[in-house]
């Protein structure tokens, strides 16, 4: 499942490079995110719930910097799993800054997630839906931490 | 291990379920079972409502609103005569929810709790300007059908509340009809339509089931096209309307693209089926 958009930030795309490679900002950033713990400078593991009607998930997730340019791009790969249970995660990710004509930071992300195991029984289409909502919690979160509106 | 526990009160079922976290109420256990079976849920607790008298049965009341019991089930629905006219849409959804196993075992007040955005009832129940009755912790409480989903999955119902019984207001004499598009005989619906003339035929109230998060209605419009049935530019900026409030997912059912596609066809379709078109001279 292909998940991407992109936002804008009215920040510069250093200060936005900053808080995109700090764990704990993004940690806090993203909705049902606890935990989060540097492994070392390339990678750091957090858990994350999630809950689709009556269906909860918790994931025990390691993300992985492949490979960075500085204030440009960033290749990631997360995986993780359920507990005890036998639901893997795997997203391959890609996030782009750039420049926008106002002074502000465009975001391009996209992912590429497989859910197999109890949770792949349940439809993706509901699972892009909710990640589109979480994505849009995401920016909202990012901005205020920015201290920036739009 | 799920300990199974049958109260015979609508208020000891809801103790139990405030006094388990993890608790779940139990209806006719035709989703809810298999979900669990596939490790989808994990209750602690499942709270029947099997036993509880209060909430069985189709009742009319003496201003012909007719009461549906939560856990009737979707047998009984299909053969309910009281079910006429403008009331006709649910008889006909009940009887093409998925296979005879689970119109025998599944319920009205279990599949309107769980909110499958692609099952039968929510869009019939729209069309029929359904009210829910609640009851909870803080006690009991009537919610109209069309402010009853929040999200995909996610309803107007708080911890510890369980739908005791859906309203539908006295049946008029005017055609209703249910119809959905299905990969298969009882499949969950890749879209669904649910429609119902005004009585003197020149309006209709529609609802359109599996293309959003919850049925999509849209008043203001169905009042645009009142007297215009048989206009086909009015029917088709009618049709524009429904797809623009529609927000579909792509699964295995169908595309988001091919959903939207569907809901103009299947008004036509349903609205030709209540109301054919008499012949010009």
């Amino acid at each position: 499942m292909k998940i991407e958009g992109e936002f804008e930030v009215e920040a510069p795309r250093s200060e936005v490079w900053d808080r995109i490679r700090d764990p704990q900002v993004m940690g806090a950033c993203i909705p049902g995110c606890e935990a989060v713990e540097q492994v070392d400078d390339m990678a750091y593991r957090a858990n994350i719930s999630v809950k689709v009607g009556p269906i909860k998930a918790r994931f025990n997730l390691l993300v992985e910097v492949l490979e960075e340019r500085p204030e440009h791009t960033i290749l990631s790969r997360t995986s993780g799993e359920e507990g005890t249970r036998a639901s893997v995660v795997t997203s391959d990710n890609v996030v782009r800054l750039c420049d926008t004509d106002s002074g502000g930071t465009r975001v391009d992300y996209a992912a590429d997630v497989s859910v197999t195991g109890r949770l792949g029984k349940f439809g993706l289409g509901i699972f892009r839906k909710k990640a589109d909502q979480l994505a849009a919690q995401f920016v909202e979160n990012f901005r205020a931490r920015l201290g920036v509106t739009a | 291990m799920t300990e199974v526990l049958s109260p015979l009160t609508v208020d000891d079922a809801i103790a139990l379920l405030v006094e388990h976290d993890e608790a779940m109420p139990l209806a006719g256990g035709a989703t809810l079972i298999a979900m669990r079976n596939a490790s989808l849920v994990e209750p602690s607790h499942l709270v029947s409502l099997d036993r509880i008298a209060e909430l069985r049965g189709i009742d009319r009341t003496a201003d012909g609103t007719i009461r549906i019991g939560a856990m009737t089930r979707h047998c009984d629905t299909a053969a309910c005569a009281e079910l006429t006219g403008s009331l006709h849409v649910l008889r006909r959804a009940a009887g093409m929810i998925a296979n005879r196993v689970v119109r025998n075992m599944g319920t009205m007040g279990g599949a309107v709790a769980n909110a499958d955005p692609a099952a039968d009832y929510l869009p019939a129940l729209a069309c029929c300007d359904a009210t829910l009755e609640i009851a909870g912790p803080e006690g009991r409480r009537s919610l109209s059908i069309h402010d009853y989903v929040d999200d995909w999955y996610e309803t107007a119902l708080g911890e510890g509340e369980i739908i005791t019984a859906i309203m539908l207001p006295a049946p008029v004499e005017a055609p209703s009809a249910y119809r959905k598009i299905a990969r298969v005989s009882g499949d969950y619906a890749t879209a669904s339509c649910a429609m119902a003339l005004d009585p003197d035929g020149q309006g209709l109230r529609v609802a359109i089931g599996a293309c959003g998060p919850g049925p999509l209605r849209d008043r203001a419009g169905e009042d645009a096209l009142r007297g215009k049935l048989h206009d086909p530019a009015a029917l088709a900026e009618f049709a524009g309307r429904l797809v623009a409030l529609a927000d579909p997912v792509d699964d295995v059912r169908g595309s988001a693209e091919y959903r939207l596609r569907l809901i103009p066809r299947l008004v036509a379709s349903v609205l030709s089926e209540l109301a054919p078109q008499k012949e010009t001279a």
